[in-house]
C-alpha cells in the first residue's frame, strides 16, 4: 500500500504523466494510482496532453540511406532472435527429451511477443465485413504466426478469432478487443494456415463480423 | 496496399513482414528523426536514436495496444525516451530559446498534405502552446520534451516550476478536449 494520499498524488500527477518524477516518488505515486481509480483518471487526463507533446516536434528528413540502414538492422536483429531460439531449443533438447514439449511451448510463447525474423510473409488476407467493405488485414508468417488488425467498420467489443484451414473445421485461437473500430492481435495458430484458409472475427453472439481468405502475397 | 492504417502496419511489423516494416519506417521516419534531432541536437546522434526507436518498436510491436494511444504517439514516446537517455549525461545547462519557440510553428518544408494532416492532429495543441506565457511554455517544453525534472528547470524555485508545469499541461489538456468536442 502506498504511503501517499490522493492529495499528494494529484499534486504530482502532471510530473508523473510527463515521466519526470524521481524513482522513490514515482514508485509511491504509481503504487497509489494502481489502486485508486479517481487518481488514475486524473493522471490519465494529464497523460493525454503529455503524450501529445512529442507530436509537435518539427519533422526532419533523415540522412540518405536511413531507411535501408534501419531495415538492415531489423533483419540482423531478427536473425539473432532466430539463433537464440534455435540455441535454446537445442540445449534444452539435449538435456532431456522429456522437457521437449515444454521447450516448444516456450518457443511458441516467445513468438507471441517477439517478432519473427524479417523475411517475406508468404500469405496475407484482407479482412472483409458486411457489404464487402474492407475491415483490415491479416498476415501469416511461417504458416502459423498470425497477426490480425482491423481498423474500419468493426463495432467495439471482444471478438473470437476463428481460423479454418481449407478442408478442415474452424478452430478458435484467441480473442481480440476492438475499441472505436480499431484492434489488433498477434499469436500462434494451431492449424497451419495456407492459401485458402479463412480467418474470421466472431462476435459475442456467434455472428461473423468479418472474414479474410488467405492468399499468396502478390 | 500500403495505404493501410497505422495499426495494420504495426501488426505486419509484429509478424515480421518486410513490406510492412519498410512502409512503417517510410511513414514515420521524418517524425522520428525530427523529434530525435530536436532533443539531441546532433544529426549523428539523432540517427542512432531514431534507428534504435524503430528497433524497439519492432521488438515490441506485438505488445502495442491501440486502446492506449495512437501508433505515432507510441512510437514518438519511445523516441523521446531514448533521446532523453542519450542526452542525459551531456545535457546543456540552458537551451537555445529559438529551439523552444520553433516548436509552436509548422516546419517550412511540409507538403500541403502534411499540413492538412498536421491541422487535424496537432493544430489546437500547437496553438495552445503558442498562447502560453513564455515562462510556462519554457517549463512545459523542457519537462515534456526534454525530460527535465521540476528541480532541473534552472533559475526558479521548485514550487514555481511545479506550478508552471501543472498550469501549462492543464491548458494543453483543455485544448485537446476542445479539439475532441469540435470533432
Amino acid at each position: 500500500m502506498s504511503a501517499y494520499s490522493c492529495a499528494q498524488v494529484r499534486d504530482l500527477a502532471p510530473e508523473l504523466a510527463l515521466g519526470i518524477l524521481g524513482g522513490a516518488e514515482r514508485a509511491e505515486a504509481i503504487l497509489h494510482v494502481n489502486g485508486c481509480a479517481r487518481c488514475q483518471a486524473v493522471v490519465g487526463e494529464f497523460a493525454e496532453a503529455a503524450d501529445a507533446l512529442p507530436l509537435l516536434a518539427r519533422e526532419v528528413e533523415p540522412p540518405p540511406g536511413f531507411e535501408d540502414r534501419v531495415l538492415a538492422t531489423l533483419r540482423a536483429a531478427g536473425r539473432r532472435n532466430v539463433r537464440r531460439w534455435i540455441a535454446a531449443v537445442a540445449v534444452a533438447a539435449a538435456a532431456a527429451a522429456i522437457v521437449s514439449i515444454t521447450i516448444v511451448r516456450v518457443v511458441e510463447a516467445g513468438n507471441e511477443t517477439t517478432p519473427q525474423a524479417m523475411q517475406p510473409a508468404p500469405v496475407e488476407a484482407r479482412m472483409v465485413g458486411a457489404g464487402g467493405r474492407s475491415a483490415g488485414w491479416a498476415y501469416v508468417t511461417n504458416g502459423r504466426s498470425l497477426a490480425v488488425a482491423v481498423d474500419y467498420g468493426v463495432p467495439s467489443g471482444t471478438y473470437s478469432i476463428a481460423v479454418q484451414p481449407r478442408g478442415s473445421s474452424a478452430v478458435t485461437i484467441g480473442r481480440m478487443a476492438v475499441v472505436e473500430g480499431r484492434g489488433s492481435w498477434t499469436g500462434r495458430s494451431g492449424p497451419e494456415l495456407g492459401p485458402g484458409a479463412t480467418i474470421a472475427l466472431i462476435d459475442a453472439a456467434g455472428g461473423e463480423t468479418c472474414r479474410g481468405t488467405v492468399r499468396a502475397r502478390s | 496496399m500500403w495505404s493501410v492504417s497505422d495499426d495494420a502496419l504495426v501488426a505486419g511489423l509484429a509478424a515480421g513482414d518486410t513490406d510492412a516494416a519498410s512502409a512503417f519506417v517510410r511513414r514515420f521516419q521524418r517524425r522520428v528523426f525530427g523529434l530525435a534531432r530536436t532533443i539531441v541536437t546532433d544529426d549523428r546522434a539523432a540517427e542512432d536514436v531514431a534507428q534504435e526507436a524503430f528497433v524497439r518498436a519492432w521488438r515490441h510491436a506485438a505488445a502495442y495496444d491501440p486502446r492506449r494511444g495512437s501508433v505515432v504517439g507510441w512510437l514518438l514516446t519511445i523516441t523521446r525516451n531514448l533521446a532523453i537517455d542519450a542526452v542525459r549525461v551531456r545535457r546543456p545547462t540552458s537551451l537555445d530559446p529559438s529551439v523552444l519557440v520553433g516548436l509552436d510553428r509548422a516546419g517550412t518544408d511540409r507538403s500541403p498534405e502534411d499540413l492538412a494532416q498536421l491541422g487535424d492532429d496537432t493544430a489546437q495543441l500547437r496553438a495552445a502552446l503558442g498562447r502560453l506565457p513564455p515562462e510556462q511554455h519554457r517549463a512545459i517544453v523542457l519537462a515534456g520534451l526534454f525530460g527535465y525534472t521540476a528541480r532541473e528547470i534552472e533559475g526558479i524555485p521548485l514550487g514555481t516550476a511545479k506550478t508552471r508545469i501543472r498550469t501549462a499541461l492543464g491548458r494543453l489538456r483543455a485544448a485537446l478536449v476542445d479539439q475532441e468536442e469540435a470533432e
